[in-house]
């Protein structure tokens, strides 16, 4: 603890130094001051217990002192010293905040007990000026943990209903108000029973608190809204110490999008499942058919076996196709990307296209501007997008047609255009045929086989790399494929 | 036999047609073929068939059920047995609850792709019994 300091302000020196004697003696620090403009300057800057204070001096004297110190802190002990001691003056000094005086001429004795009295008054004042700090800075945590509570209450984006033991909601939170479909003011107080309308969730509820002595386990289930959404409920019994019921804590978590994902994805599982299905099934079929002497005819067997095997092989392509469409979903975690020159990438891929355009007498052009800027992207990804484009080009395309390969900037993107002369894309088709398995249907796309995969892996290719595809077609007159990618930016 | 009977199958796939009129066809019936829904209306409406085999998924999902439904309302058709077809397992998730559509009853016989040759013989006998 700090030493305990105490001004004397007195113009008479022999009483101010016999005083500033005996304050020393007593363990305490002292400074003197000699009149009370001296004494409020002092008082200004140093934190004094106690001050002493004679009432008549020049420049400032004691009464208007005393009222400068009050203003100054309230809590500084002021004792009047003083040799004209009367009654009045006395009881002036007292009303304007002294708490004692003491009359001169005083015994040294006389002297330490008035302080000493002062002092104490003093360490009381501080002790209760702590308290009251304390009592505050409680009041404030409180107030504070309060706020905080229900901040966080507020901003889960989980929702959230407390009720009580008789199942009267105490708490609600605003995402469980919106997902109940309910008003903030018409809701404390209320029964589940009564504003609940999903039965599910209602009932629920009440069990918890029916068997809320038997078992504290916390209870999940699926429930669906009014509005179509899916929310997963959690309800949990609230126990005392003493296994009281206090009530059930809901929480509610929105599940619609997690379930939109699941249905899209047993969708394409059931599609998939057909797709794998037709083959096999016909495979089976014709290998019945062969076993069950259905057919004897050896060319007519033969002509099965070979059918047999094409479906196989299709089979196969549908397989890898599926194998790869889930490989470019997973890029962001498993590849990185590297510097790529689209020429050269573009180059190997005609190349390889080369015999099979030449067997359908299709005339293969490729061209590619001058120093175009590298890309940033997965190598194997880039050429199956192309390869897919370029092979499509040339299975759709009647003999003696042209399918050209250009690369060129196009307005900050790097943009490869795969053109054919083939059948063309109608209109209905173009919506959809980038979707999984879509293929269009008509006299002459039914004899080319297709997984109906190629346009959509290469779609995913696309937007893996920031890029997007187009497509500009007419039927009868042929098809372009755009793909832009963006340049690499140094 | 007195009159052969004659069924139209009706599936997009070529190979399930080809195999079905083997196995239909080595059993005395005699069949025709369509690719589409609209083709298989057609042919049942300017011709006159004992049965149609008839496969759900041709180009849409439910391609097959619009033919059904088609017939039914057709006042000549209406009597005409279908025996469906599909690859589609319930399993999957197939959208379709058969105990739960009235209209369900409008197609006679169901049986879920690959069909073993005996076993299509088995529904088609049935059916035009």
């Amino acid at each position: 603890m700090r030493n305990t300091r105490v001004l004397v302000v007195d113009d008479e020196e022999i009483i101010r130094v016999g005083c500033q004697r005996i304050l020393s003696d007593m363990d305490l620090q002292v400074d003197g001051a000699e009149n009370g403009r001296i004494g409020l300057e002092k008082i200004r800057e140093n934190p004094y217990d106690l001050v002493l204070l004679d009432l008549i001096m020049p420049e400032l004297d004691g009464m208007k002192l005393l009222e400068k110190i009050q203003a100054h802190d309230p809590d500084i002990v002021a004792i009047i010293v003083t040799g004209f001691a009367t009654i009045e003056s006395a009881v002036e000094a007292m009303t304007k905040g002294a708490y004692d005086y003491l009359p001169k001429p005083f015994t040294p004795e006389e002297f330490r007990v008035k302080v000493n009295r002062g002092l104490e008054k003093r360490r009381l004042i501080l002790e209760a000026r702590e308290l009251r700090r304390e009592r505050d800075r409680n009041l404030l945590e409180l107030s504070n943990e309060k706020t905080r509570t229900h901040t966080i209450v507020n901003s889960m984006s989980d929702g959230l209903i407390v009720t009580n033991c008789s199942g009267q909601v105490v708490l609600i939170n605003p995402v469980a108000l919106k997902m109940m479909r309910l008003n903030q003011k018409a809701v404390i107080g209320k029964t589940v029973d009564d504003l609940i309308h999903n039965d599910g969730l209602k009932n629920q509820i009440s069990e918890t608190l029916e068997k809320v002595q038997k078992s504290t386990n916390s209870t999940t289930m699926q429930i669906q809204t009014r509005d179509e959404r899916f929310l997963h409920s959690n309800i949990t019994p609230l126990l005392d110490e003493n296994h009281n019921c206090l009530g059930t804590v809901t929480v509610l978590r929105d599940i619609t999008e997690e379930k939109k994902v699941e249905k899209l994805k047993s969708e394409f599982v059931r599609l998939v499942a057909h797709e794998l299905k037709a083959p096999l099934g016909a495979i089976d079929g014709y290998l019945n058919l062969i076993l069950e002497g259905y057919i004897s005819d050896t060319l007519q067997v033969d002509d099965m076996i070979r059918k047999s095997r094409n479906k196989a092989k299709a089979l196969l392509n549908l397989i890898n196709d599926l194998l790869d469409l889930s490989r470019t979903e997973k890029t962001e975690i498993s590849k990185t990307k590297t510097t790529i020159d689209i020429c050269t990438i573009l180059h190997e891929t005609v190349n390889f296209f080369e015999n099979e355009a030449k067997e359908k007498k299709l005339d293969l052009q490729f061209g590619c501007d001058k120093n175009l800027p590298a890309i940033q992207g997965i190598d194997e990804e880039i050429s199956r997008l192309f390869s897919n484009l370029i092979s499509n080009a040339i299975k759709y395309t009647p003999e003696g047609g042209v399918v050209s390969v250009s690369a060129k900037m196009n307005d900050g993107y790097l943009a490869v255009a795969v053109q054919d002369t083939g059948i063309g894309i109608s209109q209905e088709d173009q919506k959809n045929i980038f979707e999984e398995f879509y293929r269009s249907n008509n006299a002459v796309t039914r004899k080319i086989s297709g997984t109906g995969l190629g346009l959509s892996i290469a779609k995913k290719i696309a937007d893996n790399h920031n890029g997007y595809l187009e497509l500009l077609s007419e039927e009868g007159k042929g098809s372009t494929f755009r793909v832009f990618l963006p340049v690499k930016k140094d | 036999m007195s009159e052969r009977k004659k069924i139209l199958l009706a599936d997009d796939d070529a190979a399930f047609r080809e195999i079905n009129r083997i196995i239909l066809e080595s059993n005395g019936y005699l069949v025709d073929e369509a690719d589409s829904a609209d083709a298989a209306l057609r042919k049942l409406k300017s011709e006159h068939f004992d049965l149609l085999v008839l496969d759900l998924m041709m180009e849409d999902r439910d391609s097959g059920f619009r033919v059904a439904y088609a017939l039914k309302e057709d006042q000549n058709l209406k009597e005409l047995p279908i025996l469906m077809l599909t690859s589609a397992p319930q399993k999957t998730g197939f959208n379709f609850r058969f105990s739960e559509d009235k209209d369900w009853m409008k197609v006679d016989s169901y049986a879920t792709k690959p069909l073993d040759p005996r076993e299509l013989l088995d529904r088609v006998h049935k059916l035009l019994k």
